[in-house]
C-alpha cells in the first residue's frame, strides 16, 4: 500500500478533539461513566399557521395522515431526527444525539418551512427532555433498592421489569434494570441527566450483587470444617 | 283529586283510582269505570313533565331512573366479579366501599368501570399482602394487563396508599392452593409440595431468575417441577392455562430452573454427567444438597450440623462406599435410574474405577472417608448409624422418600434480605447481565480484530512479518470467494467499529455498543461509506 494522504493517519489525527476521545473528568463524574445521551427533545414556535396538506404534497421527506395523527411527520439525514409540524406553527424535533444537533435540527425543519412559502419563524426553541443511558456493569438487586427507596421507587415486576426511580433533585426519572442498564429522562439540561446518575450510583452500589465463589473450593472447605468440628 | 268524568252509572262524580289496580272505581255505587288511565308522556329531554310524576320509577330518559339503573348495573357488576375472583364477604365489601369512595357513590358505567374493579379488587387484595395476580384480574375484566395496571396507579394516587410489594412466595403459595391441577393431591402431600415450592422460588429469587421478570411463569415452572418432582400429572399448558400466562414464557423460565439445578448439581460426585434431560432424575440429590447447604448457615452450629453430618455421610458417605448395592423397587426401576448409576454401565457404583471421576471428586471422596473414619471414633456406633445407615447396605431410593427434610428456613417465607445471605450451592448473575456480558466480550473481540486490520493497512511491512491467518483484510472486490469459504466474516459492525476506531472514539465507549450516538457524534468528522469502502481498498 502506498502512502495516501488522506487515509487513515489523517482521520485520526482529525479526530483528536473529539469529545469522545477525551479522557473522563472524574471531578465531573465521579463514578468514572458518563451516561450517554440518546434522545433529545425540543421544540419551537415557527409562528405561523401552516397548511399541512400543502407541505405535505410539497415536501418530499414529509408524510401526513391526519386520521392518524394530527401533525406533519418530517424527517432530515443530517442530523438524524424527525420533527412534527403542527397546523399551529409549533414543531417538536426528536432524535438528536446533543443540543447543538437538535437547534440545527430544528433550524433545519423551519427552513424547510420557509422554503415552501411559508412566513416561518425561529421563536422560543427549548430543549424540552433529555434522554441518557448507561451501564454500570454490576447487576442490581431491584427488590432490596425498591424497598430500601420505596419514597422515591416503584417497581412493579407484573407490568415492568425496570425499577422506576423518580429523584426529587435534579427532578429526574430513572429506570433501573437488573442487568445494571440505567436510562435517565426529564432533563431539561445535559448535567441534570449527569448529576443524577452521580446521585444514584452510590445507591446501586449498595445494591450491586456480590459475586461468591462456590463449587468444590466451597464444598471441600465446607467439608473440612465438618472434620475439625 | 279533581275528577271531570263522572260514573257510568249513578252519573256521580266521586270516582276514585284504585291504588292496586290503577283503575277508577265510583265512591258511591262501586262500580268499576271503563279503562282510561292514560297518561300524558312524561320525562323527556327537559326532565319530568305532566300530571302523574313518580319520581324515578317512571318514564325514559329520566335522571332518576338512568342513575338507579347505573348504581344497580354497577353493583351487579362489582357482585359478579367478586364472585369470578373468589372474595370473601368482607373482601367484597371492601372493594365496594373502595369503588364508592372513590365515585362519591356515583359508580359508573362505560367500558372503564370493570377495569375500575378490577384495579380496586387488585389493590384491596394486594394491600393485605394477599397477591392476586394482575393477569387473573385483566383476563376477567377482559383489557390489557398494561390498562389494568395504569388503572391500579390511579387508584392507589387516588387513595394515597403504599402498596406492599409483590410476594412471589405469597403468589406461589395461592397459585397452588387454587390450581386445579393439584386438587387432586392429599393434604400432606401439598404441604410437602408447598413447602419444596417455597424453597425453589427462594432459591429462584436468590438466583435472579426473579428479578425483572414476570412473576407468574416463574410460579408455573416451579409449579410444573414440583408437581413433575412429586408425581403429580401436570403439564405445563394445563398450569400456564390456568394462571392466564403464555405457554412460552413458562417453558422458558421452567428451562432456566432446569438449567440452575444443573449448575447446581455439578458439585454432586456425578454431576459431570447431570443435564438438563435427567436433571428430574437427579432432582431429588440435588435438591437435599441444597437444603443441606441452606442450613449451613442458618441453623443453630449444633443442632444443624448434627443433621448435616447425617445427612451428608448418608447421601455423599453412601455413594462412594465400595459394598453398598444400590438397589430399586422392581416398579420403579424406570423412574428411579439416574444417570449416575449409568456412569459404569452397571447399577453398582464401584471406586475401583477412579478414572471415571474427576481428580476433585476422589480428594473429596478421601476427605470423606477419612471424616466418616474419625467420627466413627469420636462418636459411639449408634449415633454415627443414623437412620440411613441403619437401613443396611442396600441404598433403596424409592423407599427413601424422605430425601426432603423440609427442615431449611428457606421453606419457609423469609425475608429478602435472609435469602440472600443463605447459600444454596449457587451463586448466578442474572441472565440479562450475564448475555449483556457475553455481547460486550464479543464488541471487544470485534474492537481488537478490527485495530489489527487497521494497523496492517497503516503498516504494511510490519503486519506482513506478523501476518496471522484469522486476521482478514476486507477486500470487497475479492471478497465473494473468500465469504463463501467463511474464511471473510467482516460485517457492517466491523466496519462502524473501525471507522470508530479511526476517529479515536474510545474503546470503551464502543464496547458499550451504542453505534447510533457514536456515529451521530462524529458524523461530521466521519468518511461517507463510499470513503470507509475506499478506505478498506486502500
Amino acid at each position: 500500500m502506498g502512502c495516501n494522504n488522506t487515509g487513515p493517519s489523517d482521520l485520526m489525527a482529525d479526530a483528536q478533539g473529539l469529545e469522545g476521545s477525551q479522557p473522563v473528568d472524574l471531578s465531573k463524574h465521579p463514578s468514572g461513566i458518563v451516561p450517554t445521551l440518546q434522545n433529545i427533545v425540543s421544540t419551537v414556535n415557527l409562528d405561523c399557521k401552516l397548511d399541512l396538506k400543502a407541505i405535505a404534497l410539497q415536501a418530499r421527506n414529509a408524510e401526513y395522515n391526519p386520521k392518524r395523527f394530527a401533525a406533519v411527520i418530517m424527517r432530515i439525514r443530517e442530523p438524524k431526527t424527525t420533527a412534527l409540524i403542527f397546523a399551529s406553527g409549533k414543531m417538536v424535533c426528536t432524535g438528536a444525539k446533543s443540543e447543538q444537533q437538535s437547534k440545527l435540527a430544528a433550524r433545519k425543519y423551519a427552513r424547510i418551512i420557509q422554503k415552501l412559502g411559508f412566513p416561518a419563524k425561529f421563536k422560543d426553541f427549548k430543549i424540552q427532555n433529555i434522554v441518557g443511558s448507561c451501564d454500570v456493569k454490576f447487576p442490581i438487586r431491584l427488590e432490596g433498592l425498591a424497598y430500601a427507596h420505596g419514597a422515591f421507587s416503584s417497581y412493579e415486576p407484573e407490568l415492568f421489569p425496570g425499577l422506576i426511580y423518580r429523584m426529587k433533585q435534579p427532578k429526574i426519572v430513572l429506570l433501573i434494570f437488573v442487568s445494571g442498564k440505567i436510562v435517565l429522562t426529564g432533563a431539561k439540561v445535559r448535567e441534570e441527566t449527569y448529576t443524577a446518575f452521580e446521585n444514584i450510583y452510590p445507591v446501586l452500589t449498595e445494591f450491586r450483587k456480590v459475586q461468591q465463589w462456590y463449587g468444590f473450593i466451597d464444598i471441600l472447605i465446607y467439608l473440612s470444617f465438618l472434620k475439625f468440628k | 283529586m279533581a275528577n271531570y268524568r263522572s260514573c257510568k252509572s249513578c252519573k256521580s262524580r266521586s270516582l276514585i283510582p284504585d291504588d292496586v289496580t290503577g283503575n277508577t272505581f265510583c265512591a258511591s255505587c262501586g262500580v268499576v269505570q271503563d279503562f282510561d288511565n292514560f297518561q300524558a308522556h312524561i320525562g323527556g329531554f327537559t326532565g319530568d313533565t305532566g300530571t302523574y310524576v313518580r319520581i324515578g320509577s317512571a318514564g325514559t330518559g329520566s335522571y332518576n331512573n338512568y342513575k338507579e339503573n347505573k348504581v344497580y348495573e354497577a353493583q351487579k357488576l362489582i357482585e359478579d366479579f367478586m364472585f369470578k375472583l373468589g372474595f370473601s364477604g368482607s373482601k367484597s365489601h371492601e372493594v365496594k366501599t373502595l369503588v364508592q369512595n372513590i365515585t362519591n357513590g356515583e359508580y359508573g358505567a362505560g367500558r372503564w368501570f370493570p377495569v375500575f374493579v378490577g384495579a380496586c379488587a387488585y389493590v384491596v387484595m394486594r394491600k393485605d399482602s394477599k397477591m392476586l395476580p394482575i393477569v387473573e384480574v385483566a383476563d376477567l375484566v377482559g383489557c390489557d394487563v398494561h390498562e389494568l395496571g395504569r388503572m391500579i396507579g390511579r387508584v392507589v394516587d387516588f387513595v394515597d396508599l403504599k402498596l406492599p410489594e409483590f410476594d412471589i412466595v405469597n403468589s406461589f403459595e395461592r397459585a397452588i392452593r387454587t390450581s386445579p391441577s393439584f386438587s387432586e393431591v392429599s393434604e400432606d402431600m401439598l404441604k410437602t409440595m408447598m413447602k419444596q415450592g417455597v424453597f425453589l422460588v427462594q432459591c429462584l429469587i436468590k438466583w435472579f431468575l426473579t428479578t425483572g421478570r414476570r412473576p407468574i411463569p416463574v410460579v408455573a415452572a416451579v409449579l410444573v417441577f414440583i408437581g413433575e418432582l412429586n408425581k403429580v400429572p401436570v403439564t405445563i399448558e394445563e398450569v400456564a392455562q390456568e394462571l392466564h400466562v403464555a405457554v412460552s414464557t413458562c417453558k422458558r423460565r421452567y428451562k432456566e430452573l432446569l438449567e440452575k439445578l444443573v449448575e447446581v448439581a455439578r458439585v454432586l460426585p456425578w454431576g459431570k454427567d447431570v443435564t438438563v434431560k435427567n436433571i428430574m432424575k437427579n432432582a431429588s440429590f440435588v435438591i437435599q444438597y441444597m437444603e443441606m447447604k441452606s442450613m449451613k448457615r442458618c441453623g443453630g452450629k449444633g443442632k444443624s450440623f448434627d443433621l448435616i453430618q447425617t445427612d451428608i455421610e448418608g447421601l455423599v458417605g453412601d455413594c462412594f462406599s465400595k459394598e453398598i448395592q444400590y438397589g430399586f423397587n422392581s416398579d420403579h426401576v424406570e423412574d428411579c435410574s439416574s444417570q449416575y448409576f449409568e456412569v459404569e454401565g452397571s447399577s453398582t457404583l464401584s471406586i475401583e474405577y477412579p478414572d471415571k471421576f474427576q481428580i476433585s471428586q476422589e480428594s473429596l471422596a478421601m476427605i470423606y472417608s477419612n471424616y466418616l473414619d474419625e467420627i466413627a471414633l469420636a462418636k459411639s456406633t449408634a449415633e454415627i448409624g443414623g437412620s440411613m445407615r441403619e437401613k443396611g447396605k442396600g441404598f433403596d431410593l424409592e423407599a427413601c422418600t424422605d430425601w426432603w427434610k423440609g427442615k431449611s428456613d428457606l421453606s419457609k417465607k423469609l425475608l429478602l434480605r435472609q435469602i440472600l445471605k443463605k447459600d444454596v450451592g449457587l451463586d448466578a448473575t442474572p441472565p440479562s447481565f450475564k448475555m449483556g456480558c457475553i455481547a460486550s466480550g464479543k464488541r471487544r473481540e470485534r474492537i481488537k480484530a478490527a485495530k489489527l486490520r487497521i494497523e496492517r493497512i497503516m503498516c504494511p511491512t510490519s503486519a506482513d512479518t506478523g501476518c496471522n491467518n484469522d486476521i482478514c483484510v476486507f477486500k470487497p472486490e475479492k471478497s465473494k470467494k473468500k465469504r463463501k469459504r467463511g474464511q471473510v466474516d467482516i460485517d457492517w459492525e466491523d466496519l462502524i467499529i473501525e471507522t470508530l476506531l479511526l476517529h479515536k472514539v474510545k474503546e470503551e465507549e464502543i464496547e458499550n455498543g451504542h453505534y447510533n450516538v457514536l456515529l451521530a457524534l462524529h458524523r461530521g468528522q466521519l468518511p461517507t461509506w463510499e470513503n470507509t469502502r475506499e478506505l478498506q481498498i486502500l
